[in-house]
Formats: C-alpha cells, sequence, structure tokens
C-alpha cells in the first residue's frame, strides 16, 4: 500500500458519517439558524434580523421554561443519580447471583419509550381513578397542582433512567480493582473511609459520564411533560424542547422557534463543555 | 365513520380512489402543520380541520388549503346553519365547507335537581345556577359541574369560552384586535370564580377518561357541554335514562342570549392537491347530501352543519334518555338562531394557552380574574403585535 | 440486622421498578372502561386480544411491528458500521482537521434536534421519500453519540497490534475489521443496543416524515389511539407491552456486553 493511500484512510473512514452528518444535520442546522433571523407566519416570511432574539429576553414564558427546566436539572437528576448510585452499591454488596434478574428489572422501564411510559404513568397518577392514590389511600392532586405536577413528573423520569443510571454505577463497581480495598483494609480503614478514598474516587468517571448523559436529556426534555400535562398546569411543567415545539408547531412562528433551539443549544453547549472538561481531565 | 361513507362514493364516482387516514388528534395537527409549512404539499387531498385552527391555516399559509370558489362550492352557501359560512371564508374565497356544527347545551342531572327542590327549566341567569348548585350540594352532597382546574387539555375553558360567546364576544374581535380582557371575558371568568370559590367544581384533571369517570360516579349534577355530548352521556351511564334532561344553557344575565355556535369542525382540500375536483366532490358527497349527515349522526352522533339533515325524523323523535325531550330540536333551533360570527383570528392556538393559564391562576390560587385577563391580554399582544382593545 | 435491612430495601426498590411494568402488562389485558375501574385492577383480565384486534383494525398493528423491526434493524446495523467506521477513524489515525471535523460532529448532541424538523422535512419532500424507510432511517445514522462512543473505545486499542498488521502487509480496511473489530465486541453490543432502543422509541421524526397508517412504526400507532375524545386506553397499554417484548429480548442476549461496552467507550483509564 502506497503512502498516499494510507494518508487518504482515515479520511474514507470517517466519510460516511461526515457526509451524512452534513447533509442530514448540518445543513438543516444552517438553514434552522437563517429561518431565526426571519419573522415567520407559517410560510409568510420577512426578514427581521436579531428581533426573534430580542422577544426572547423579553418573554416571561421563555424565562419560565428556562427556569423549569433548571429545576430539574438542579433536583431531579442529583436525586436520581445519588439513588441510582445508592443501589449499586446495594447490589453490589449483595445480590451477584441475583444480577441478571435485577438487571433486567432495572432495564424493564428503559424499553418502554417517552410517549408510552408517559401515558402509563398519567394513568397511574390519574388523580380519581389511578392506582397509586387507591393504594396510598389519599387524594394527592398529581397533575393538577404545580408542586405535584412537578413531583409526578420527576417520579417518572426517575424511574425510566434510575435502573439504566444503577447498571452502570455497578458494573463500574464491580470492575474496581478489589487490591485497593484489600489495601485499605489493611491500613485499618473502616467501610466508611474505604467508600470514601477507594469507592467513591472509582465512581468518578462513570458520575461525570451519567451526569453529562443526563444533562443532555434533561435539557432536550419534550416528550414525558407533553404526555403528562402539556407543560401545566400554569407552565409548571413547561420545557425549553416543549416552549420550541409549541412555538414551531402550533403556533407557527418558525423563526422564533428556530431562535428558541439557538439559545437552548447555547446553554446546552455551553454546560456541556464544561462538564465535558472535567471528563476528559480525569480519564 | 367517514370509512363507511367510501364504498358509496366510489360507485357514483369510478376511478376516484379513497383511503381514509386515521391519525390521532393531537398528531393530525403536527402532520397539517408540516406538511403546509413544507409549501402545502405532502398532504392527504382532504384534510379535517377545526375551527380552532382554520383561519391560522388560512392565514398562515396563503395557497395552503385551495379556493373551493373555483370548484364551485359558492352553490352550498346557504345549506349551512347561520354563522358558518363567514367561518370558512376570507376575502371572498371559500377555504372549507362546514361538517358540524356544535351549539352551547346545558345537561343536567333532573333528578338531583328536583330532590334539591330546584327547577332546571327555570334558570334565568349564572347567579341563579350559582344559588341552585349551593342548595343542590347541600341537599345532595353533588357538586355542580367539573372543570380541568390545571388545564391539563387544551380546551380546558370551554365553559368560559361559552360564557364570553353567550355574550356575543370572544377573544378577538372581528377586526383582529385582542379583547381578551374586554368586560364580557371579566365577567365571564367572574362567574367561574364565583362558582370555585362556593365549593361547586369538581376538578377534572386529565380530561376525558376523568370527565367520564365523574359522570359514572354521579360526581357531578351538570354537564355544560355542546350538542355532541348528549350522545356520549347516554353511552356512559344508560342505566340514569330518565334522570337527564336538556336545555340550552341559562344566559349570562337575565333575558340574554342562549344560543351560541361554539365549534364546528370542517373539511378542506389541499392546495397542493393534483386531484382537487376530485377530492371536492368527495367533500361535498360527504357534507352536502343530508343522507351522509344522518348516517354519520346516527353512528357517532355528530351534529350536522347542514340545514337540511335536519328534516329527518331522527332529528325529531323524543330520547327516552333524557326524559323523553326532543334533543335534536333543542339544538336545531339554537343552530337556526342568527349567530354571533366568532373571529377565531390565525392566534387562537396561543390565546387559548393564555387563557387556560389565567383560568388556572383563578381557580388553583384564587387570582383576580381583571388581572389575570389584563396580564393575558398584554403577553398576547407581545406575541403577536396585535393592539389590545379596552 | 443490617442484612434484613438491606434486603428489604432492596426488594422495595425493585418492587419499585417493575411495578409500573407489571401494572402495564395487567392493563394491557383490561378494557379502557376497567382500567379506569375502582378500584383499579391488578390481575390480568381476558382483554389483550380484544385490544390488539382493536389496534389491528385501526391502525394495522402486524405490519407496524413489521415496519418497526425492519427500519430499527436496518437502522441499528447500518448506523453501527457508519459510527464504527467514524469511530475508528478518528482514534486511530492522526490527520488534518481531526479535531474540527470531530468538533462538527459533536455538534449534533448540542442542537436540539426539534431544530432540523422543518428543514429536513423540506428534503424530504423535494426527493420525493416520504412514506419510505430511508427517510427515517437515513437522517440520524451519524448518530453523534454513537461516533463518541466508538472513537472513546477503540482508542483504548493498542497501536502495536495495528503496525504489526501493516508489516504483514495488511490493507487499513482489512485491518479494522480482522484486527481492531473482534475485540470491541462488547462495545458494538453496548452501541447495537443504544441505536435499536434509539430508533425503535424514535417518535416526532417518524410522525412527520411517515404519512400513511401502512408506514406507521409502534410509537405512531400507539400514540394514534389518543384521540381528544375517546383514548383507548387499553390498546395504548396493549401496544406498549408488546412493543416492550423485542427490546427485552435484545437485551437479554447482550445484556452482558451492554454496560461493560459503555464503560469501556466513556471510561477511558
Amino acid at each position: 500500500m502506497t503512502l498516499r493511500a494510507r494518508a487518504l484512510a482515515p479520511y474514507l473512514f470517517i466519510l460516511p458519517a461526515v457526509a451524512l452528518f452534513a447533509t442530514f444535520k448540518l445543513y438543516p442546522i444552517v438553514w434552522s439558524f437563517l429561518l431565526s433571523l426571519f419573522r415567520t407566519e407559517g410560510t409568510v416570511q420577512s426578514f427581521a434580523g436579531p428581533a426573534n432574539y430580542a422577544r426572547l429576553v423579553n418573554d416571561a414564558l421563555f424565562w419560565t421554561a428556562l427556569g423549569n427546566t433548571g429545576v430539574i436539572l438542579v433536583v431531579q437528576v442529583p436525586i436520581m443519580l445519588i439513588l441510582a448510585g445508592a443501589l449499586a452499591l446495594a447490589f453490589d454488596s449483595a445480590l451477584l447471583r441475583l444480577r441478571s434478574v435485577v438487571r433486567l428489572g432495572f432495564f424493564l422501564p428503559i424499553v418502554t419509550g417517552p410517549v408510552a411510559y408517559g401515558l402509563l404513568f398519567a394513568v397511574l397518577l390519574n388523580p380519581q381513578s389511578g392506582l397509586v392514590n387507591w393504594l396510598i389511600g389519599v387524594d394527592v392532586p398529581w397533575l393538577s397542582d404545580k408542586f405535584w405536577a412537578r413531583i409526578a413528573l420527576g417520579l417518572a423520569l426517575t424511574w425510566h433512567y434510575v435502573g439504566y443510571n444503577a447498571m452502570i454505577f455497578l458494573s463500574r463497581l464491580q470492575s474496581l480493582p478489589r487490591d485497593q480495598y484489600d489495601a485499605a483494609a489493611v491500613d485499618g480503614a473502616g467501610t466508611w473511609r474505604s467508600f470514601w478514598h477507594v469507592t467513591l474516587p472509582g465512581l468518578r468517571p462513570v458520575v461525570l459520564l451519567t451526569v453529562v448523559m443526563s444533562t443532555i436529556g434533561t435539557l432536550q426534555l419534550f416528550d414525558e411533560p407533553y404526555v403528562l400535562t402539556r407543560g401545566g398546569p400554569d407552565n409548571a411543567l413547561l420545557t425549553l424542547g416543549l416552549y420550541l415545539y409549541e412555538n414551531g408547531f402550533r403556533y407557527f412562528d418558525f423563526g422564533y422557534a428556530s431562535a428558541i433551539a439557538y439559545a437552548l443549544a447555547v446553554v446546552i453547549a455551553l454546560l456541556g463543555v464544561v462538564q465535558f472538561r472535567v471528563l476528559r481531565d480525569k480519564t | 365513520m367517514m370509512k363507511e361513507l367510501v364504498p358509496g362514493f366510489t360507485t357514483e364516482f369510478p376511478g376516484v380512489k379513497v383511503d381514509v387516514q386515521d391519525v390521532g388528534n393531537p398528531a393530525i395537527w403536527d402532520k397539517i402543520t408540516t406538511g403546509l409549512a413544507a409549501g402545502g404539499q405532502g398532504l392527504a387531498d382532504v384534510l379535517h380541520i377545526g375551527v380552532d385552527y382554520l383561519p391560522a391555516y388560512i392565514e398562515k399559509f396563503p395557497g395552503g388549503l385551495a379556493d373551493l370558489n373555483t370548484l364551485g362550492a359558492a352553490k352550498h352557501k346557504d345549506m349551512f346553519a347561520p354563522g358558518l359560512w363567514e367561518t370558512v371564508s376570507r376575502d371572498g374565497k371559500v377555504y372549507a365547507l362546514p361538517w358540524e356544527a356544535n351549539s352551547a347545551g346545558f345537561y343536567y342531572r333532573a333528578d338531583l335537581f328536583e330532590r334539591a327542590g330546584v327547577d332546571g327549566e327555570a334558570l334565568q341567569n349564572w347567579d341563579e345556577v350559582i344559588e341552585a348548585g349551593v342548595k343542590l350540594k347541600e341537599k345532595t352532597g353533588v357538586r355542580l359541574l367539573a372543570i380541568d382546574k390545571a388545564a391539563t387539555q387544551a380546551d380546558s375553558a370551554n365553559l368560559f369560552q361559552c360564557l364570553m360567546q353567550l355574550q356575543d364576544s370572544f377573544y378577538f374581535d372581528m377586526q383582529g384586535n385582542i379583547t381578551l380582557d374586554s368586560p364580557a371575558a371579566v365577567t365571564a371568568m367572574t362567574i367561574i370564580k364565583k362558582l370555585n370559590d362556593a365549593g361547586l367544581v369538581a376538578d377534572q384533571g386529565g380530561g376525558w377518561n376523568t370527565m367520564i369517570g365523574l359522570i359514572k360516579k354521579g360526581g357531578v349534577a351538570v354537564q355544560p357541554m355542546p350538542t355532541w355530548f348528549g350522545g356520549i352521556i347516554a353511552d356512559t351511564v344508560p342505566a340514569e335514562k330518565g334522570k337527564w334532561k336538556v336545555r340550552l344553557p341559562p344566559p349570562v344575565t337575565a333575558g340574554g342570549k342562549v344560543s351560541a355556535l361554539v365549534n364546528s369542525t370542517h373539511l378542506a382540500v389541499a392546495g397542493s392537491s393534483e386531484n382537487q375536483a376530485a377530492a371536492f366532490a368527495f367533500a361535498e358527497y360527504v357534507l352536502t347530501r343530508p343522507e351522509s349527515q344522518v348516517h354519520i349522526y346516527k353512528g357517532k352522533g355528530i351534529a350536522p352543519a347542514l340545514l337540511a339533515a335536519y328534516d329527518d325524523p331522527v332529528f325529531h323523535q323524543p330520547s327516552p334518555f333524557f326524559s323523553g325531550q326532543k334533543m335534536g330540536e333543542i339544538f336545531l333551533d339554537s343552530l337556526r338562531q342568527p349567530s354571533y360570527v366568532t373571529n377565531y383570528s390565525a392566534d387562537y392556538p396561543r390565546a387559548l394557552k393564555l387563557v387556560d393559564d389565567a383560568q388556572s391562576k383563578v381557580l388553583l390560587q384564587g387570582a383576580d380574574p381583571a388581572t389575570v385577563l389584563r396580564q393575558a391580554a398584554e403577553q398576547l399582544a407581545n406575541q403577536t403585535g396585535r393592539k389590545v382593545v379596552r | 440486622m443490617k442484612r434484613v435491612m438491606l434486603t428489604s430495601v432492596m426488594l422495595l426498590a425493585v418492587t419499585a421498578m417493575v411495578g409500573p411494568f407489571y401494572w402495564l402488562v395487567v392493563g394491557a389485558t383490561h378494557s379502557s372502561a376497567e382500567v379506569f375501574g375502582s378500584p383499579p385492577p391488578l390481575l390480568p383480565g381476558g382483554h389483550l386480544l380484544d385490544n390488539l384486534a382493536h389496534l389491528q383494525e385501526t391502525v394495522g398493528f402486524g405490519r407496524t411491528i413489521l415496519n418497526s423491526l425492519l427500519i430499527s434493524g436496518l437502522y441499528t446495523v447500518l448506523a453501527g458500521a457508519v459510527c464504527a467506521l467514524a469511530g475508528y477513524g478518528f482514534a486511530v489515525y492522526d490527520f488534518r482537521g481531526k479535531e474540527a471535523l470531530f468538533g462538527l460532529l459533536m455538534l449534533g448532541l448540542v442542537i436540539p434536534g426539534q431544530v432540523t424538523l422543518v428543514p429536513l422535512f423540506k428534503m424530504m419532500m423535494a426527493w420525493g421519500w416520504l412514506n419510505t424507510y430511508q427517510a427515517i432511517i437515513l437522517p440520524n445514522l451519524a448518530l453523534p453519540f454513537g461516533v463518541f462512543l466508538m472513537r472513546q473505545t477503540m482508542s483504548a486499542m493498542p497501536r502495536e497490534l495495528l503496525a504489526a498488521g501493516r508489516a504483514d502487509g495488511c490493507g487499513e480496511l482489512r485491518l479494522f475489521v480482522r484486527v481492531a473489530l473482534p475485540p470491541m465486541r462488547p462495545a458494538l453490543a453496548a452501541l447495537a443496543i443504544y441505536l435499536f432502543l434509539y430508533q425503535w422509541n424514535d417518535f416526532v421524526w417518524p410522525l412527520i416524515a411517515l404519512r400513511t397508517t401502512d408506514a406507521y412504526t409502534i410509537p405512531l400507532a400507539i400514540a394514534s389511539q389518543t384521540g381528544a375524545t375517546d383514548t383507548d386506553y387499553g390498546a395504548i397499554l396493549a401496544g406498549t407491552a408488546v412493543a416492550a417484548i423485542p427490546m427485552a429480548v435484545l437485551f437479554l442476549f447482550l445484556q452482558r456486553h451492554f454496560v461493560s461496552g459503555l464503560l469501556a467507550g466513556a471510561v477511558k483509564e
């Protein structure tokens, strides 16, 4: 094989991905950016420069959506990940023999798609005739009260993703070298100290992996709040993804929707860069 | 239901192939919207569009819907209930043919009313309705009506909207200005608030299934729902035959209007369709032949906009479920009234969302109707560039 | 004592995880009216076949399942190949523009999918691709997360192995197939599950690109059961339960590899 052919090889390997990406993502993304500079009402368009972005700043609903997304990110994601970690620790120490059963149990939620489990939770949490209120014997106003609707969304999201994350933690735990624990034990470290000094640092890379994946997922969250309450009550579950969709496909304001998308992309990119950096430095 | 009419149509129009698609309701908007946004292509030939979205499609996607006048729609103008032709036309063009026409109604449990010593027929305005509701709750423990307080569904403010229409008013005036915080709107929202403050409103969060559940449980005494809902009640609780009655809604103030055309749906022809003539022929077959409409009414209880359909005896029979009342005639009387033409405008979806939010604030947090409506009106002006008229 | 507590906590956790799924199966066997009955049903009923028959009648559910299997299967194979090739290219070679091109692909991770819907739809229409499998399969073949995963995995590969292959006169493509891929099996399995799951559950794009019921995928068929008025929850739950079966089977076969593969890719030592 000639040197030239070898120099060409990497380009050939990445060619399909780059070509497909350029055609089906990059081109529409650029198109969409141009669209964000237009005042659009359906197919009626006029150039508006940065007017859509200026509108964002004064749009109370945009900030509500951003705030809601932030709340999920700051409250639901950490709780879910801590829960996932705790589950992984519990199963790591005890139930090795039942591992595949447990894994399947954890995986079951994720095989039901977002639309499907959203509908499932809407039925389970129905205030009048849902199973959950019947079981606990209290009429909790799930979905009809701002606070409880957020709890309901948190419950649904946690149910869907906690097992998935727990599995990732679990297999990391099981790949941690045992000799480090032994060394810690020799040094006279108790359970708590060996957890603090061996387990936790060992988990660090997967923590970052799951944090990055959950962050991206949260910022684009759409199907679940849409199916549960359409973003209500009084915009308690309005996410950026939902607001973008409403503006585009309910109000036909594609220019404004594109501007929201780009604002969202900037937020994701900023958070992503920060988290990515940390992940990379440590690995 | 439309599917059942296809064989008859194809015998009359051989060579035309008809494929009726079932798309879930929320999904159909996405399909039509993306189709129209992409230059109107990739759409079905005939589109089923509700009054809430029709103006938006007409205004925001010029050419998206075919002008049916060029296909001869004008001859059908006087066949439909008053007010509907204005809804489907714009600037001399006709964009759809009316299909169903629903008038505001007031279904109530006559047995419960009787136990509470209230005559449902005699209610003259909504203050009396509230009074009756209080008595009803004292004597029977049943609440007057239910609202989806958290607005989990887009149509949660139906009662509010209906109360506005009974006052010949709406979220927009005929020029497209915002009238969302008009005195009529505040009056309507105040009625909703009074009902709620008196403890007469049950919550039906979750929409349809909760509503049906409440009817089954006997949880509420009144369903302030339009024409099509009568059949639903009869199907849901057949055992309560004879216990229900129906009337037109009490006016907002004594002597006011009792008739309001609260919603309608239509068939339009896609501007991009290559078979516009055949598509229009199908719409005509379904919508302008009384037999077709009577067939659909018998099957699904959908009230036709086509007035000639009402000559069929099925609309004039006493209904055993509604205590022998002639339900069809009650609504037909309403339908024949000169109707206030509602300007839904192209921004109805935005307005509706703001109204839902405003109503949630009133019902869940006890907010002041005038304040939340003013905020909603201002926000709507901000979003759409329309003027608020006060 | 500690053990008892630990065990009961874990049992509770598993119950909470499996509970809703169990009830999904229960709900799938009841009519919509029974689902909302009081008290709600706790044991399987006899309505499963009726629910499935309803799905078959309204959207042709058999065809729907076939569509979903074909689309997801084809997508998994093709996207797997595209991502593995690209990941390998980025991982083992140094070339001009490498980081810029990789960064470009990663842009796809941060731009929300909804942005591309309208332009993508216009493209598909211009090409006459609406309602076709390729309209669903092609746009997401170069899945950024897949490329990322593969790059991370492949960069762990010992370069000496490749150098040895080259010294034997092995071509670059052969090297990839014969030397690089075999040890990557766990990562490929993880990628396969990820891709299949992604396509199997994808909703908004198929909703827009697939125009008739005979082309529907499972999420579309399920969503089409929610009407403005009568939503058939029995049918929805039945469809959802059936839709979970292939995923559960796939997972059972590949589960050993799934997590380890995902880890190997995303967590480099």
